[in-house]
């Protein structure tokens, strides 16, 4: 674009005060934090997820099914199980829409009531929680343990922290031989173990799971939430004004300050936050929920727990903490508006887009024939004369019983008057196999036109509970 | 420390991401090495694939890293 000097604007680049380049590192010299244990509505919410995760995870991998184990990726010969499902490397397909559904419903909690993956069901949380509960029983709440560091080695601290750190090395030791059971069948794996006959890679797997449950779970906590995870670096994108998160109450809550019991607080000028700390004591991730809605925030509603605890021996409204948004806490919303603001046009789509993928997969798993065939021409011979005058094309056909049961099919090929296979109309295959058979197909040269001439292969399963329709072509030679 | 984490912890998502890919799309037993079919077993070609794809990506974060460095930094530490 050429301008005249006249049409062009200047816009001059004026610095604003000194020069100010701060570099912050995300990175700092953890100070170690000693969360304070909870009861209360929440809590009891996260346990029953504990609860519900892990019968699930340590449970699936025992549970049989048609004489195989029910939840199983076999990789090493290539098959995933899901109960009824068994799933080829030609599926992956549904392994990538299962993603898909997994990152959406992610999106959609998120945009609804924020971090409630992060809080309740994630496994650093889980597993955080139960690897915690084992330090609470072994060393007390949070006063002791932090008493227990300061002071000098004696047997009762050698003791504790030896109990400790055997139990969890114990529980991290399962969690790993549990996930390598997810991946080789668990009876076979188990097994190996006790005769020691492990194979040097499933121990190299074995041991480097259980290692990192107990680094993830005992030593590194909330820093594997604030520094190496990346859903949390993006977890502010799905976000709006009307997300549910957990809130300080501001206007309510400040001028913090203790008073005495049974008094006023705006007699003295101050709000309902009596500034216990509580809420920080009992936060995981060691921030204080009062500076407002900050990334390190897993949404665990402790301190939600915990302040409703102090409002109730105050004798205040509970609430102080509580699960609002953005917009009802500058507008005064109460549950009905949040409730309202729920659907608006980002919850839609996202719900849209994950029932549009789901019915897809549903389709897609409904519809799944357990017989799959593709038809190959034998190249050599395009078509020949046989006895009685007839043509002869020959067709390979790679037939694949995905289905768990020895099968019969039975092959027929249609489209040419009087068209018929050679060979043996059934053939036979194991159950989760595939193998290659040659057919030879015969049709006289007056029922088609010179050149290519469209046929299908119908195969049907004689159990009548697959079939598969191929197309071909049969060449007739002029 | 924090070096080592911001190597190894990103390549180490990734390098799953891509065995996860690679190997839902590649049978390992189909695959050749220098010529020769390879004859491992599927758990070890899976877990040689992982520690290759892991040091292929860690060295990508190594670069990462070397590069974003303000320059007061590789002054100071040469």
């Amino acid at each position: 674009m050429n301008l005249s000097p006249q049409q062009q604007k200047i816009i001059e680049i004026v610095p604003q005060g000194a020069p100010s380049i701060v570099e912050e590192s995300l990175f700092e010299v953890r100070k170690k934090i000693y969360p304070r244990a909870v009861t209360g509505l929440f809590a009891r919410w996260r346990w029953g997820m504990v609860i519900f995760t892990q019968l699930l995870f340590y449970g699936l991998c025992w549970v049989p099914w048609n004489d195989r184990q029910a939840v199983l990726f076999n990789i090493v010969e290539r098959k995933f199980y899901l109960f009824g499902l068994v799933l080829w490397p030609q599926d992956v397909f549904y392994l990538a829409i299962l993603l898909i559904i997994s990152a959406f419903s992610l999106f959609l909690f998120t945009a609804v009531a924020g971090r409630l993956w992060c809080g309740f069901a994630c496994p650093q949380t889980v597993y955080t929680e139960v690897f915690l509960w084992i330090e609470r029983v072994f060393e007390g709440d949070r006063g002791a343990r932090m008493k227990l560091d300061s002071g000098d080695m004696s047997q009762v601290k050698l003791l504790r922290k030896g109990g400790k750190v055997l139990t969890w090395a114990l529980l991290a030791a399962w969690t790993g031989f549990t996930f390598v059971g997810y991946f080789t069948p668990i009876h076979e794996l188990w097994g190996e173990v006790w005769n020691f006959r492990l194979g040097p890679w499933e121990s190299f797997w074995l041991c480097f799971y259980s290692a990192f449950t107990y680094l993830n779970a005992g030593h590194m906590r909330e820093q594997v939430c604030k520094y190496m995870c990346p859903y949390a670096r993006f977890q502010g994108v799905m976000f709006d004004p009307d997300t549910l998160v957990i809130t300080y109450d501001t206007e309510r809550g400040d001028p913090r300050g203790s008073r005495k019991k049974g008094i006023d607080p705006r007699s003295e000028g101050k709000g309902d936050c009596v500034d216990c700390q509580i809420c920080v004591q009992v936060c995981p991730t060691g921030i204080d929920i009062r500076d407002g809605l900050q990334y390190e925030c897993i949404g665990c509603a402790a301190c939600i727990d915990a302040c409703d605890q102090v409002m109730e021996k105050m004798n205040y409204p509970k609430g102080l903490i509580r699960y609002s948004t953005e917009n009802a806490l500058s507008q005064h919303w109460g549950w009905r508006e949040i409730l309202r603001h729920v659907v608006r046009p980002r919850v839609l789509i996202y719900m849209g887009i994950l029932s549009i993928v789901v019915s897809a997969f549903l389709f897609g798993l409904l519809t799944k024939s357990s017989l799959q065939v593709n038809v190959i021409r034998d190249r050599g011979i395009m078509g020949r004369e046989v006895e009685g005058g007839l043509i002869e094309n020959v067709f390979r056909l790679q037939v694949m019983n995905v289905s768990e049961h020895y099968q019969f099919y039975a092959v027929k090929v249609e489209g040419l008057p009087g068209i018929k296979l050679a060979s043996d109309h059934v053939i036979e295959l194991p159950a989760e196999s595939s193998r290659v058979f040659t057919f030879e197909v015969r049709a006289d040269p007056e029922s088609g036109k010179p050149g290519s001439n469209p046929i299908s292969f119908e195969i049907e399963s004689l159990l009548g509970d697959a079939e598969a329709h191929e197309k071909a072509t049969f060449f007739i030679p002029r | 420390m924090q070096k080592w984490m911001w190597i190894l912890w990103p390549s180490f998502i990734i390098a799953g991401v891509a065995e996860g890919i690679f190997f839902s799309l590649v049978n390992p037993q189909e695959l050749y090495f220098l010529g020769d079919p390879v004859h491992y077993s599927a758990i070890a070609t899976y877990s040689i694939g992982f520690l290759a794809f892991w040091m292929v990506c860690a060295c990508s974060s190594f670069l990462t890293w070397s590069l974003q460095r303000p320059a007061g930094e590789v002054n100071a530490r040469g």
